[in-house]
This record gives C-alpha cells, sequence and structure tokens, in this order.
C-alpha cells in the first residue's frame, strides 16, 4: 500500500516536470515572436529549406539575420520555388522578430520579391 | 570526415524527398512518436513491477508481454528517428541536447541489456510475492528516469537553435 502510494506520488511529480520543463519553452508556434509587424530587406546569403522548416540567412543593414520562412508545402501554396530562395537573391520578408531584441531572428509571412508578392500565411494579418 | 558522411547522407535521394514532403514527413515523424509511446507504455508498467509494485504478478509473466512491445516500439522509433535525423544530419550532431540525447539513448539501452544480463533477472522472474532485489529495483528506476530524459531531450530540440 504505501508502495502503491508512493509510486503515484512519483508519477505525478515526474508528469508535472516534464509538463513544467515543455511549457516554459517556445521556439515552434509564434509565442517567442513578438506581435508588432517586422519588415526586413536584405540579401540571401544562405538558404536551408525543407522539413522540419526552412531557413534562409540575410545580410541586411550590415547585419545577418535568419529569416524563418515556411515548410516546403507553405513555401509552394504561395507560389514560392526553392530556386527563388538562393544565395544573390533580394527580397523583403514582412512578419514577426523574436522577442529577445539580441537574436536576429525573424519569421516570414510575407515575402516580396522583385515588387511581386508571395504570402505565407494569407489566413493572418 | 564524419561530417562529410552525414552531409552525403543528407544529400541522398531519398532524404532529400523526405525533407521536402509533406505527409510522408509526417507519417515518418508520427511513426516516431508511435514507437516512442509503445515503448515507454510497456516499459514503465515493467519498470514498476521491478521496483516492487504489484508483486503479487509474477514478473515472467509481464515480461512475455512487455518486452516484445518494447522492443517493436524501439526499433520503429530508431528507425524512424535515423530518418529524421538524416534530413538535417549535420546540423542535429553538432547540436548539444543531441548529442545528450544519444548519450542518454546509450545508456538506456545499456541499462536494459545489462539487467536482461543480470544473474537476479533469471532467479526473480519466477518469484511472487515477494520485494524484488535491490539490483532490480535500481534498473527500474534508472529505465524510468533515463527513457524521460531520452524524451524530454528529444522534444527541446525542436526548441533550440
Amino acid at each position: 500500500m504505501h508502495m502503491t502510494r508512493r509510486l503515484t506520488c512519483a508519477a505525478i511529480a515526474v508528469a508535472g516536470t516534464a509538463l513544467f520543463m515543455t511549457s516554459g519553452l517556445a521556439h515552434h508556434g509564434w509565442d517567442w515572436a513578438e506581435g508588432e509587424t517586422f519588415e526586413l530587406t536584405g540579401v540571401i546569403i544562405a538558404a536551408q529549406l525543407g522539413n522540419p522548416h526552412g531557413l534562409l540567412t540575410v545580410s541586411a543593414n550590415n547585419e545577418k539575420w535568419t529569416v524563418e520562412v515556411g515548410q516546403p508545402w507553405r513555401n509552394e501554396r504561395a507560389g514560392l520555388k526553392d530556386a527563388m530562395l538562393v544565395k544573390g537573391v533580394e527580397a523583403t520578408f514582412q512578419g514577426h522578430r523574436a522577442k529577445d531584441k539580441g537574436k536576429r531572428v525573424m519569421k516570414a509571412e510575407r515575402v516580396i520579391i522583385k515588387g511581386k508578392l508571395y504570402n505565407l500565411y494569407p489566413d493572418r494579418d | 570526415m564524419f561530417f562529410d558522411a552525414l552531409a552525403a547522407l543528407q544529400e541522398w535521394a531519398p532524404i532529400a524527398a523526405l525533407r521536402n514532403s509533406r505527409w510522408t514527413y509526417a507519417s515518418v515523424n508520427a511513426a516516431h512518436i508511435v514507437g516512442i509511446a509503445l515503448l515507454f507504455g510497456a516499459i514503465v508498467p515493467l519498470d514498476l513491477r521491478l521496483m516492487g509494485w504489484r508483486r503479487t504478478v509474477p514478473i515472467r509473466t509481464m515480461v512475455r508481454i512487455l518486452l516484445p512491445v518494447a522492443v517493436a516500439g524501439l526499433t520503429l522509433a530508431l528507425v524512424a528517428g535515423l530518418a529524421l535525423f538524416s534530413i538535417r544530419a549535420a546540423k542535429y550532431a553538432a547540436t548539444g541536447l543531441f548529442q545528450l540525447k544519444m548519450a542518454l539513448l546509450v545508456c538506456a539501452i545499456s541499462n536494459a541489456f545489462l539487467l536482461h544480463r543480470a544473474v537476479q533477472w533469471e532467479t526473480h522472474q519466477a518469484a511472487a510475492g515477494v520485494g524484488p532485489p535491490l539490483r532490480l529495483r535500481v534498473a527500474g528506476a534508472l529505465s524510468i528516469g533515463l527513457w524521460l530524459s531520452v524524451i524530454a531531450c528529444g522534444r527541446m530540440i525542436a526548441f533550440v537553435d
């Protein structure tokens, strides 16, 4: 009986700890980014596309930025091809930057290349 | 050399296809989770029994059902996990949290193997109603702790840069 009770307590403690550990962190989703819209214009210097999500390294105002774009299906739906997101391409990214201003990281909702807009999230502002 | 091999793995056609797919990638992801669920769901009851819970149930009976399920789950998780790793092999290999996860995984599997080979494993399996020896209690507690840590590290890889 004692053993049972002790084990039940231990199981609850373990589950609670696991929940606590995972709830504080957020890189997936949008919680890590601020609410206001942010815009960045620069030149792509490196691209790492595909699952789990695409990352572009962008040189803007002499700073190196990381711009998160969509998964393959999201880019494709917006009309963005991998060949358009390559080194040397100048683009404007609209979206949200990380709340942590020390990080030059943003998540793009819209990409503008040569005056054409590609909307990754048509259902978001 | 090692990183050259990982780079080659990343560019291997089936892996490149997986990186650019939608539902195949999602399915491999789901398979990894199903594998973990089978493994963890089977091993925790066994570990609790090894720690002395419900000692009227013979360990041998539980092992017959739970061990094959756990091994099948581990196999599925390993195969799907290897595919997911390959998508960004060089990046994951250089990620501290991933390295920690692999170290913990080796510990968890070693713990299971060593327990399987321990004298107490054979001698105590038929016993019911008596408290398990310390060797089994320690292995059971270690198993729960290690597998939980492996899962936590794995989940958190997605939340670090």
